[in-house]
C-alpha cells in the first residue's frame, strides 16, 4: 500500500510551525517511514506542486489575494486540511490590526507604493477554506504535531485539552501570578496544552494559543481592571493572538 | 486508639527513622506558599504551614495517569508503573485526611479503583494538627478532627507532639523509634483539651451546613447562579485544587505508525462545556450558570444524599484559587440570606 | 498468546479491575439505517460469553482501540446469550472508529453496568413500549424479554415511531410483529415518501388512540429524544400513569459506567449506577434530568 501524501505549507507567518516539524529531529525518520511529504518548500527544493494530497499541513494566516489562491489551492489538492498554529487557526498576530483603516497603514510603512500593495486584513485558513483540524500554538507543540499524524493516519483526529492553561497550571501546583503576583495572566481563557510552560516560569500567559471555545473574556478583563490595569492595554493583551480572545 | 506523646526535640529521630517505611514527603515552601514534595533533607519540610496548593490527593488520584497500554493482538495490558511504590506523606491537616476518607467512599463500593486503592494502601498518612486562618471553615464542615484515615496524626502542644496511632503501621513506626514515645498522663489530657476549646474559638468563619439540602433545592432557580455564571471564567482552578473534586477524563491514544496506544485518565471538572455533552450534541449543562450551580449542588447537596455528608471539607482552597474571586462560603451565605457576612 | 484481560487477573494489584476491557469479536455487522448499524459481539473468552447476563436496559462500556471508550445500551435480549448486539448510532470519535472496524474485527467490552429495568416489580403487569427514533435501542431488549418470557406479563403495547420507514431501527423484525396476536405493535411514521408503508403514518402519540391501556396495571417503558419524552409523558399523565410506572431511559456523558468520573452525574444520582432507567418520580425531583 502507498503511503499517504502529506504537503506542508507556508502562508503569511514566522514559519516558526513548520521549524517545530524540522525540529522534530528524532521522530522525523519515523514520521518519513509512514508518510510521503510531496511538497514542504521549507525543507527541499524538489517538489511536487500540482499532486494531490491526503494531508495537507498550512501555516500563517491569509494576508494577500496571493495567500487566498494559494489557499484555495492547496485545499483543492488535499483530502484533510490542518491549520498549523495560531495565525492559520486564528488570525495570529498579523490579526491584531483588524478593524483598523488599511490604506493609511499601508501608506505609513510603504508610502505612496502602499495603495498599490496586495495587502488585506489577516484572515484565519477557516475563513477562506473549510479547515478539517486545527493545531493551535505560537508555536505548535512537537507532540502535538507528532499526535496529529499519529490519529490522522488512524483515522482518527487528535485529542486536544479543550480547557484553560489554568488547568494545566494547577496541576502542576504552580503558585497563581494572577492572583498572588496581581500579573495580567490570560490562562484562565488560553486553550492549554503548553503544560503551563509559561507559568511554570513565573512568566504571565499571553495568550498564544488563542481562547478555549468557552472563554469569558469579559469576567477576566473585569478582575484586570480591578487590580488596576487599563483597560485598552488588557483588551490588547487579550487580542493580541487571537481577534476572538477579547470581549465583544 | 493508642495515644502517646513524643517529646519535640525527638522529631527530627522519629523523622529520619520513619523513612525505613517509605520515601518522605511532606509540605515544603515554593515562592511563598506550600507543596507536598518528596524531601531531600528533613530541614525542608513545613510542618506549620497554612495549606498546599494541591491537596494530597494527587498521590492518590495523580493529575494524569496512564491506566491501560493497548497492544494489538494482547488488549487491553493494566499498567502497574508505581503503584507499589511505598511514599510517607508527612503533615497532611486534618481536612485533607477527611477530604481522603470521603474519596474512600467513592472509590470503593461495588466496583473498587484498583489504581487508587493500590496507592491508599502503600501511601502512609502522618496528619498534623493546625490552626485556621481566615479562609478555613472545617469546623462548619465537621471536618477539623479525624479519627481515622491516618497511621499517625500529631498535635502540636509545644513541648511535645501528641500522637493518635491509627493503625498497625503507625505502631510499627512508633516502635521503631524505639522508647521516645511516651504515655500522656492526666495532666496532658486536661491541656490537650484546653487546646481543643482554643483551637475552636479560633475559626473566623462559620457556615450553617444543616438543612442546606433544602435551601439548595428552594434557591434552585435562584439568580445567584446566573451571577456567578457570568463570573466565572470556567477555568477549573476550584476542582483541580479541591481535595474532594474526583471527576475524570479518559482519553485513548495512538503511538506515530502502530495501533498501540495508552488509556489515560486526567483530571477533569464540572465546570468545563463538555462535561455533560453526550455525542448526538445533547449538552445537559450547556450555560456556564448551570455548570457552577451544579458545582456547587453536587458537593453540598447531592453529596449528601449520596453519603450523608457534604463533600466540601472547608479547606478553603477553591475560594483561594478563584481568580474572580467567588467564595464558597460567601454563596452559602447569600443562599442562606446571612445578612451581615462581616459579623457572622 | 494470552490475551490481556486474562494476565490481570492474576496480577496481585490488579486482580478484580472494574475498567478492564475484555475483547470481543465483531461478529456479524447489520446495515439497519443509515448510520445506524447492528453491531453483533461475541466474547473471546468463551467462559465469558457463556456467563455474561444483563438485564434489559443495562449497557456496556464499548472499547474500540485507539479511539476511546463510549457507554452504549444492550440491545439484546438475555434471554438470547452468547453474543450482544449493540445498535451504535455513528456520531462521534469512538462511533466513527467502530464503524470503520469489519467483521472479525476486535474490541473492548466491560460490564453490563446500570441498573436495568425493574424487572421483578413489572413482571405480571401489562408493558406499555412507547419509543421514537433511536429510543428502540435500549427498548429492544425489553421487548424480546417481554416475548420470551410471555407468560410474565400480560397485555404487551409496543408504540414505536420514526421520521420514516428507512429510519426506523430493527423494521425488518418488528413489521413482523404486527400480525402476532400475543403483542399489540403499534409502528408509525412521520411521513412515508416513498408510499410503501403498510402502517400508521401520523406522529407517535396518535398511536394511543390504537392501544387500549390501563394505566393503573401498566408500567410504561419511554425512550427517545426529549420531544418524545414530552409528548408522551404528557399523554402517559393525562391517562392516569402513576409516576413510578413511567420507566424512561437516559443518555448521558460517561467515563467509567461505574460512579467514579462523575460526568453522567444528574443532581444526587449517577445514571451509571442509579440508571439509567429512571421513573418520573425520579425526573421529577432530579433537576436538569430531562
Amino acid at each position: 500500500m502507498s503511503k499517504p501524501t502529506v504537503g506542508i505549507f507556508g502562508l503569511t507567518g514566522c514559519a516558526g510551525d513548520q521549524l517545530v516539524i524540522l525540529n522534530c529531529e528524532d521522530r522525523l525518520l519515523d514520521l518519513v517511514a509512514l508518510v510521503d511529504i510531496r511538497d514542504f518548500l521549507m525543507a527541499s527544493s524538489d517538489n511536487q506542486t500540482e499532486c494531490a494530497l491526503d494531508i495537507a499541513l498550512v501555516e500563517g494566516a491569509v494576508l494577500t489575494k496571493k495567500d487566498a489562491d494559494a489557499l484555495r489551492a492547496i485545499r483543492k489538492r488535499a483530502k484533510l486540511l490542518v491549520a498549523l498554529g495560531s495565525c492559520a487557526v486564528w488570525g495570529g498576530i498579523p490579526a491584531m490590526d483588524r478593524g483598523m483603516d488599511r490604506g493609511p497603514m499601508l501608506e505609513e510603512v510603504y508610502g505612496d507604493a502602499g495603495a498599490g500593495y496586495d495587502s488585506q486584513a489577516a484572515q484565519a485558513l477557516h475563513e477562506v477554506v473549510t479547515v478539517d483540524l486545527n493545531i493551535t500554538g505560537c508555536p505548535i507543540e512537537k507532540e502535538h504535531f507528532i499526535s496529529a499524524i499519529a490519529s490522522l493516519l488512524n483515522g482518527d483526529a487528535p485529542l486536544y485539552p479543550k480547557y484553560p492553561v489554568c488547568t494545566e497550571c494547577r496541576m502542576r501546583e504552580n503558585n497563581c501570578l494572577l492572583i498572588e503576583r496581581g500579573l495580567p495572566c490570560c490562562g484562565p481563557i488560553t486553550v492549554a496544552g503548553c503544560n503551563a510552560r509559561c507559568p511554570e516560569l513565573r512568566v504571565p500567559c499571553i495568550g498564544c494559543r488563542g481562547p478555549i471555545g468557552d472563554a469569558n473574556p469579559a469576567s477576566l478583563l473585569a478582575v484586570m481592571e480591578e487590580k488596576g490595569y487599563n483597560r485598552e492595554e488588557i483588551v490588547n493583551r487579550l487580542r493580541m493572538f487571537a481577534p476572538q480572545g477579547a470581549p465583544q | 486508639m493508642k495515644i502517646l506523646k513524643l517529646p519535640k526535640e525527638k522529631l527530627d529521630l522519629f523523622a529520619s527513622v520513619v523513612q525505613q517505611f517509605g520515601e518522605l514527603h511532606a509540605p515544603v515552601e515554593q515562592d511563598g506558599k506550600y507543596v507536598f514534595k518528596r524531601l531531600t533533607r528533613w530541614s525542608d519540610a513545613r510542618l506549620e504551614y497554612d495549606r498546599t496548593i494541591l491537596p494530597p490527593k494527587k498521590y492518590f488520584l495523580p493529575p494524569q495517569e496512564s491506566i491501560f497500554r493497548y497492544r494489538p493482538g494482547e488488549g487491553f495490558v493494566p499498567v502497574t508503573d508505581g503503584l507499589d511504590q511505598r511514599i510517607i506523606l508527612f503533615g497532611v491537616h486534618a481536612c485533607d485526611v477527611y477530604a481522603m476518607n470521603i474519596l474512600d467512599r467513592v472509590f470503593a463500593g461495588k466496583y473498587r479503583d484498583p489504581y487508587y486503592q493500590a496507592r491508599r494502601k502503600n501511601i502512609a498518612i502522618i496528619g498534623i494538627d493546625c490552626l485556621p486562618d481566615k479562609n478555613c471553615f472545617c469546623r462548619s464542615m465537621r471536618a477539623d478532627f479525624v479519627d481515622h484515615g491516618f497511621d499517625l496524626f500529631f498535635y502540636d502542644t509545644g513541648d511535645y507532639y501528641q500522637a493518635l496511632v491509627g493503625t498497625a503501621l503507625g505502631d510499627d513506626m512508633v516502635q521503631a523509634t524505639g522508647s521516645v514515645f511516651e504515655p500522656m498522663d492526666a495532666a496532658e489530657i486536661d491541656d490537650y483539651k484546653r487546646r481543643s476549646l482554643n483551637k475552636r474559638r479560633a475559626f473566623q468563619l462559620d457556615v450553617e451546613i444543616r438543612d442546606l439540602p433544602e435551601i439548595f433545592e428552594m434557591e434552585y432557580e435562584s439568580e445567584l447562579w446566573d451571577e456567578l455564571g457570568d463570573k466565572c471564567l470556567s477555568c477549573g482552578s476550584c476542582s483541580m485544587v479541591c481535595p474532594t473534586c474526583y471527576c475524570y477524563d479518559v482519553s485513548d491514544d495512538v503511538e506515530l505508525g502502530s495501533r498501540a496506544g495508552d488509556r489515560t485518565r486526567s483530571w477533569d471538572s464540572c465546570l468545563f462545556y463538555d462535561h455533560a455533552l453526550v455525542g448526538s450534541g445533547e449538552n445537559f449543562r450547556g450555560p456556564r450558570a448551570s455548570r457552577i450551580k451544579f458545582r456547587f449542588y453536587h458537593k453540598q447537596r447531592g453529596f449528601v444524599a449520596e453519603y450523608g455528608r457534604p463533600s466540601c471539607v472547608g479547606c478553603g482552597r477553591c475560594s483561594n484559587a478563584c481568580p474572580v474571586g467567588i467564595d464558597v462560603v460567601q454563596v452559602i451565605d447569600r443562599l442562606r440570606r446571612v445578612e451581615d457576612v462581616a459579623s457572622r | 498468546m494470552l490475551l490481556a484481560d486474562e494476565v490481570a487477573s492474576s496480577h496481585p494489584v490488579l486482580a478484580d479491575n472494574p475498567y478492564q476491557p475484555h475483547m470481543a469479536r465483531i461478529v456479524r455487522i447489520y446495515k439497519m439505517v443509515d448510520n445506524n448499524h447492528l453491531f453483533t459481539l461475541r466474547f473471546m473468552e468463551d467462559s465469558l460469553a457463556h456467563s455474561f447476563r444483563h438485564t434489559p436496559g443495562q449497557f456496556i462500556m464499548l472499547s474500540v482501540p485507539g479511539a476511546g471508550e463510549m457507554p452504549i445500551s444492550i440491545s439484546s435480549s438475555p434471554s438470547r446469550p452468547e453474543v450482544l448486539e449493540l445498535c451504535v448510532r455513528r456520531v462521534g470519535r469512538v462511533t466513527n472508529a467502530l464503524y470503520r472496524l469489519r467483521t472479525n474485527d476486535v474490541v473492548g467490552v466491560r460490564g453490563p453496568y446500570g441498573n436495568g429495568y425493574p424487572i421483578s416489580e413489572i413482571t405480571g403487569n401489562d408493558l406499555l413500549l412507547a419509543a421514537g427514533g433511536l429510543g428502540m435501542a435500549p427498548l429492544r431488549s425489553l421487548l424480546w424479554y417481554a416475548l420470551d418470557h410471555r407468560d410474565k406479563f400480560n397485555n404487551i403495547t409496543l408504540m414505536y415511531g420514526a421520521k420514516r420507514p428507512e429510519d426506523m431501527l430493527f423494521r425488518e423484525e418488528l413489521t413482523a410483529l404486527v400480525d402476532r396476536t400475543d403483542i399489540n405493535c403499534l409502528l408509525t411514521v412521520d411521513a412515508d415518501p416513498g408510499g410503501t408503508w403498510r402502517n400508521h403514518v401520523g406522529l407517535l402519540p396518535g398511536l394511543f388512540d390504537h392501544a387500549k391501556i390501563d394505566p393503573l396495571r401498566t408500567y410504561a417503558a419511554v425512550c427517545g429524544p426529549p420531544v418524545v419524552y414530552k409528548f408522551i409523558l404528557q399523554r402517559l399523565l393525562e391517562l392516569g400513569f402513576p409516576k413510578n410506572h413511567i420507566l424512561m431511559s437516559l443518555e448521558r456523558r460517561m467515563k467509567c459506567g461505574i460512579g467514579k468520573c462523575g460526568h453522567c452525574s444528574i443532581g444526587y444520582k449517577y445514571t451509571c449506577l442509579q440508571g439509567p432507567i429512571f421513573t418520573y418520580w425520579d425526573a421529577i425531583n432530579l433537576p436538569e434530568m430531562i
